[in-house]
């Protein structure tokens, strides 16, 4: 019997070991030489050859930030809310005391506390701007940082080079794009999205191995017979949903048949001890997914904290259903971030990849300073905070401060697009190469006036 | 050059000249002759101004360039009126004189009049401050114009209450905001300039028009709106439409019509944006560049009217006219298309075959693969109207109501998430009855909106049992009936559009009055209307009239309910939007793609890729009664629809304007059913007969991996964007190592199985398969190829004459359940 699974290369009918056999032969099947490709477009946009990783925690619904790392214990009462300030490893900065674990680790990231944007304060437009820099218009869609990794970068090996988890960004009331695609760039570099939770007991990535009675060289008969049937027709020629079609193949085909990605993906490898320090919850064992990934060549994990802001405890408290309320951010949603990013921090640098892997964390706004009538806090792109270390960029800094009530940035307001500069600068990219946006226009991968944060590289 | 057989001699130079200085693009496009917008001049009162533009006239009457800046402009008599700079003519006293405008040696005299308007003139804070604090921008959505306003200043988005902005701007803050002792010390005038900090940074200078149409209001007293101010009734953009080429530049105009009679230049005061900006960029001057070939729409926003101008740039203009001219056309969809598609310079594709026809209808009209007798025999049948027949056969069959039933389904959001078993069930076959018996779209509607009594009974109440609350009701009955989302209104001003808050809740109170209550069976609610209840505005804290959006509030001596109002107003022909959404929705069905895209999203700043198609149709639907099969058999036989999916070099990039067919991937659903149909094993859903299929269920929560990873929608919010049909890795790794496809294959009651006791050779079998998923024979080049690749090696290929193996079998269904050919309508 020959089949496809991690622990033994497979085998082909005649005898020979060559899962690699395999691997190169699928690449020259499609008849793409990958490194070429990749090694021409990278040219110029690389700033230097050293590999930077990110991973993103997005906090979907937009944590409070008065409740969080930018505490205002002066405020008045209705602005201040319930959580008391406690000190951090960086003398002189405060966060709340719902995030104990956090402060110990201040010296590894930093905080940016004046971040603001001017566009619709709905989750979407925030999603767009955090995660491409831009606000979506005119009919273009732009691409997510690890997109654009992926694009300039290629994967390494077999493995994705991005990859979203546990699924992406679901409805959260705007009706827009979340800004989690490729956009322009096209479907081949949209990050490969888990669809699943790492927090299962059962957790596997579905259909990543095939059944035992098909065997490898019938997957490959089955693949070249596909092929031979589409060959006839020209109908499909000018289709980009048909090319993702097709693209979707290549890329299983590829993912199925390397030892590598199949590995990667087996949360069950890591020891109890482990999965335990970074919390049994979906968003923990992410992080631990997501670290686990990149230590074998993905290159940017996109980790959605909630998918949703319906229904579901998040950081979205407005204070009424189907919203959360502040309290239920105390009990639930605060530690279960404190602990699984405390851990990634520690873990991350315990193994040496601290220093190669950017981890950022933010949400796509902060929350009105005045506490609302049901006891929660609406939506406030005026100013928050977000959190950013790991690689080349600073830690234990804190860059720009809100107005004493949290309203508006008081110093060094920063943009969106200037965090994202930030960390494609700190991912060794040329901010300003350009891409090639609809109908060959080129985009720059941050608009020319944009520059990175200098206070954090 | 066509030019020569009307104008002479003179007329061919000058168009060559003319022709050569703009660029070979515009070479077909020589100008002919000039037009000035707008002609007659005629501004309101000494004092005020006028954009002029001059463009440069093609033959056939197109406006293809802007000569504004290369033309002569001289007023006869310059005490009425000056030129300035850049095409602007300014008023100086009441009278009547002539504008001469000359390019080359092309001239045209325009009519000048000055009317003597309100002596004095006072300004005004409606019409003339308003609209210089929404184009600095102070209340916008951003700023001070946000539901909780920006530094203690609250203004109404885009100014849309004067009367409440007025007293914020005079009143509050100690009244500094405005200084009639003092102008000069007005807050207005401090902040935007810099002169004091702003948060907001510098808006307009010192000195500035702005600066001084605010500072003469202050000093004139500072007078309020009243309810006699004329009132700005609608927007126009000049030049509506223009042809033009990468590169190019056009200077637009927009006047405002008010309810004096006065019709004024508020190009200053509009806000411009371009909804692609590949094809064209616009300044906030109402300057456009066009940067790509396309088209593309200039919005142009003033308070809270928006009016439209069109910038077309063609793709080709050297193209023979015979491509659009010969091009195959059924009924006035067709016209309509080629139309579009001759400006655009985009010739069609020719018709598509026979078999890729039946395929194409049996899909699109029943979700299903037609069987391949039905094949053959249309294949054989002569007759020159058999595609016709075909389709109306379809519409009858018993498929087109489980699939039609289905669309809807999703569009009305059918799911147990909220509806008991026996809801779901009676509102699943109302829908069915409805889509069997043809129930005209109004009536659809009408039924749904005013439904009462048991939902047991009569299945459209359960839209009340699913939208419980009134925010619900409002949001989905506007995305559902009329393409248009409110849903940002609920808590302020759409930022995007007009729609307020006040709209929304006015709205909102249509509903107010429907109650339910637990009907004796279970799952059983009875829905009724109360005689009384309102909506509370959340802000006001009083309701508001109920009010459909941009219509008139229920009269007091309505004998209905309320939603008998909302519906006869939703259903009345005068509603364009409700035939429109309809239309669109059907025709994305059928396209891949709405007019309008996406379907559901039929805002003013969203135009369509065809506007006259779009109103032709929704128009002719209105006039066919509202008849559904009407509609999508009038499609179908469109030569549009009909296109064959191969692009020509020429259109190979459209994906807009119905060039080709665009092939689309078949629906979840659909392709579910058509791989159990294939492989001869049904799928099961847990808690529905056997047999029942995926395009049956009336549910969505129904378990399959297979549905949800192909993008089955939730139905949970009313959008489009819930059903996707883009592909995945997680879509194509289940299609190699997931059950659904392989355990079908290896079922000993299924086709493979069959076929292997039958015996059927290697070469009968493709030929079959082909058939069955295809709706074509395979060539003999294409078995061969096969059997090359079933074999071992080149040197060895599988014996055509003989039965395969079952394993090559399998394999050479699943690369057939696989293609493009087959996951695609093409």
């Amino acid at each position: 019997m020959i089949r496809f699974d991690a622990e033994r290369p497979v085998r082909f009918c005649d005898g020979f070991t060559r899962r690699d056999f395999l691997h190169v032969g699928a690449l020259s099947l499609f008849g793409f030489t990958l490194s070429d490709l990749l090694a021409a477009r990278a040219h110029g946009a690389a700033r230097s050859n050293e590999d930077i990783n990110c991973i993103l925690l997005f906090l979907v619904g937009g944590p409070s930030h008065i409740d969080t790392w930018d505490p205002k214990p002066e405020a008045p009462e209705e602005v201040r809310g319930p959580f008391k300030p406690i000190s951090t490893k960086v003398p002189g900065v405060y966060i709340t005391e719902i995030f104990p674990k956090m402060a110990k680790h201040t010296d590894k990231f930093s905080f940016i506390r004046s971040v603001y944007h001017t566009a619709t304060a709905v989750h979407d437009t925030g999603h767009q701007l955090m995660q491409t820099g831009r606000l979506f218009s005119g009919g273009i869609q732009y691409p997510h940082m690890g997109c654009i990794l992926s694009y300039l970068k290629g994967s390494k090996g077999a493995i994705p080079a991005h990859v979203l988890m546990p699924r992406p960004i679901g409805p959260t009331g705007g009706n827009m794009p979340h800004g989690q695609d490729a956009g322009y760039l096209g479907r081949a570099y949209d990050p490969f999205v888990l669809n699943a939770d790492p927090n299962d007991p059962k957790f596997k990535v579905r259909d990543l191995l095939p059944p035992d009675y098909i065997t490898a060289v019938r997957i490959e008969r089955r693949q070249r017979l596909r092929q031979a049937i589409d060959a006839s027709l020209k109908n499909f020629e000018a289709s980009p949903q048909a090319a993702q079609f097709d693209d979707a193949f290549r890329q299983a085909y590829t993912l199925m048949t390397s030892r590598q990605a199949r590995e990667a993906f087996d949360i069950h490898k890591e020891p109890d001890s482990i999965r335990d320090r970074y919390g049994r919850t979906r968003f923990g064992q992410c992080c631990l997914l997501a670290r686990r990934l990149i230590e074998r060549g993905v290159r940017f994990v996109t980790i959605n904290m909630f998918e949703t802001v319906f229904n579901e405890v998040t950081w979205d408290i407005h204070g009424s259903r189907p919203f959360t309320d502040i309290l239920q951010m105390k009990d639930l949603v605060a530690p279960n971030f404190d602990n699984a990013f405390s851990t990634l921090l520690e873990d991350l640098e315990e193994r040496g990849l601290l220093k190669n892997t950017i981890v950022a964390a933010m949400g796509e706004f902060g929350r009105t300073p005045k506490i609302n009538p049901a006891g929660g806090r609406d939506h406030h792109p005026g100013v928050w905070t977000i959190m950013i270390g790991g690689g080349p960029i600073r830690g234990g800094q804190v860059v720009g401060e809100s107005d004493e009530l949290g309203y508006v940035p008081k110093t060094r307001p920063v943009q969106p697009a200037e965090v994202v500069a930030t960390i494609l600068a700190a991912l060794g990219l040329d901010i300003h190469h350009e891409l090639p946006g609809p109908q060959g226009r080129p985009i720059p991968l941050v608009d020319y006036n944009i520059q990175p944060i200098r206070e954090l590289l | 050059m066509r030019a020569a057989r009307t104008t002479g001699l003179t007329a061919v130079v000058l168009a060559l000249l003319l022709a050569s200085s703009y660029g070979a693009d515009t070479g077909s496009a020589a100008v002919s002759r000039l037009a000035v917008l707008p002609n007659p001049v005629r501004i309101w009162r000494p004092g005020t101004q006028e954009r002029i533009v001059v463009e440069g006239v093609r033959e056939d009457g197109t406006f293809v360039a802007d000569l504004t800046t290369r033309a002569q402009l001289k007023i006869a008599d310059p005490n009425i009126a000056i030129v300035q700079e850049g095409g602007i003519v300014k008023a100086l006293a009441p009278g009547e004189t002539t504008l001469a405008v000359s390019v080359d040696s092309m001239t045209v005299q325009v009519p000048v009049r000055v009317d003597p308007g309100p002596q004095p003139y006072v300004p005004s804070f409606r019409n003339d401050v308003i609209p210089v604090l929404t184009k600095a921008g102070c209340n916008s959505g951003a700023c001070h114009g946000a539901a909780a306003g920006k530094g203690g200043l609250k203004l109404t988005l885009r100014g849309y209450d004067p009367m409440l902005d007025y007293h914020v701007l005079t009143r509050q803050a100690r009244a500094r905001r405005v200084d009639r002792r003092e102008p000069g010390r007005s807050l207005i005038l401090l902040k935007p300039t810099l002169t004091l900090p702003h948060g907001g940074g510098l808006r307009f200078e010192v000195g500035s028009t702005e600066y001084w149409i605010l500072a003469e209001w202050i000093a004139a007293g500072a007078p309020a709106p009243t309810s006699k101010d004329p009132m700005p009734t609608r927007i126009a953009v000049l030049p509506e439409q223009v042809v033009l080429a990468p590169g190019d530049g056009q200077r637009f105009v927009v006047q405002a019509f008010y309810s004096d009679g006065t019709v004024r230049d508020v190009t200053r005061w509009c806000k411009f944006n371009s909804t692609e900006l590949v094809v064209a960029e616009v300044s906030q001057d109402g300057v456009a560049n066009v940067k790509g070939r396309g088209e593309a729409t200039i919005n142009a926003t003033f308070g809270n009217l928006v009016a439209q101008a069109t910038i077309t740039v063609p793709f080709r203009t050297d193209l023979d006219e015979k491509l659009f001219t010969q091009a195959e056309t059924r009924n006035f969809i067709d016209e309509l298309v080629i139309k579009k598609l001759k400006t655009l310079g985009i010739p069609p594709s020719g018709l598509c075959s026979d078999r890729e026809f039946i395929r194409r209808a049996y899909l699109d009209c029943t979700g299903t693969l037609p069987p391949p007798e039905r094949v053959q025999a249309f294949v054989k049948d002569s007759s020159p109207d058999k595609r016709e027949k075909l389709i109306a056969e379809l519409l009858q069959s018993d498929e087109f109501v489980d699939y039609w039933s289905y669309w809807l389904s999703d569009l009305l959001l059918l799911s147990s998430a909220k509806l008991s078993r026996p809801a779901l069930l009676a509102y699943y076959q109302w829908i069915r009855t409805a889509v069997a018996e043809n129930m005209p779209w109004d009536e659809f509607a009408r039924s749904i909106v005013t439904a009462t009594g048991s939902n047991l009974e009569n299945g459209a109440a359960n839209y009340f049992v699913q939208h419980k609350d009134v925010v619900d009701l409002t949001e989905t009955t506007s995305v559902t009936f009329l393409g248009t989302s409110i849903t940002c209104a609920r808590c302020h001003n759409h930022p995007l559009e007009k729609w307020t808050q006040d709209q929304y809740y006015r709205f909102a109170n249509l509903f107010a009055r429907v109650r339910l209550k637990d009907g004796k069976r279970s799952g059983e609610v009875i829905v009724y209307d109360a005689p009384d209840g309102e909506v509370r505005h959340p802000r006001r804290g009083v309701p508001m009239p109920p009010t459909p959006l941009d219509a008139s509030p229920i009269p007091p001596d309505y004998p209905g309910t309320r939603r008998e109002y909302l519906a006869e107003w939703m259903t009345s022909s005068d509603n364009k939007l409700f035939a429109r959404t309809f239309v669109n929705r059907v025709w994305a069905a059928l396209f891949g793609r709405g007019i309008v895209d996406p379907p559901d999203d039929l805002r003013a700043t969203n135009p369509p890729a065809n506007a006259e198609l779009l109103d032709a149709l929704a128009d002719q639907f209105v006039s066919h009664g509202y008849d559904m099969r009407w509609l999508i058999q009038t499609i179908m036989s469109s030569a549009t629809y009909q296109r064959s999916s191969v692009p020509t070099e020429l259109n190979a990039f459209d994906v807009r304007w119905n060039s080709h067919y665009i092939p689309k991937r078949l629906a979840a659903e659909v392709l579910a059913d058509a791989i159990a149909h294939v492989t001869g094993v049904p799928d099961t859903y847990p808690g529905y007969p056997k047999g029942t299929r995926a395009i049956q269920l009336p549910d969505v929560r129904v378990a399959s991996y297979f549905l949800d990873v192909f993008g089955r929608p939730k139905r949970e919010q009313p959008c489009a964007c819930e059903r996707m049909n883009d592909a995945s890795i997680a879509q194509t790794l289940h299609l190699f190592n997931g059950s659904a496809l392989n355990e079908k294959l290896r079922s000993n009651a299924g086709r493979v199985e069959k076929w292997l006791k039958e015996g059927v050779t290697l070469a009968e079998a493709i030929d079959r398969l082909y058939l069955l998923a295809l709706a074509r024979p395979a060539s003999d080049a294409e078995k061969q190829a096969l059997a090359r690749l079933l074999g071992d090696g080149d040197e060895q290929p599988a014996k055509l004459d003989q039965p395969p193996s079952r394993e090559q079998l399998e394999d050479l269904f699943w690369a057939v359940l696989t293609s493009k050919e087959f996951a695609f309508n093409h």
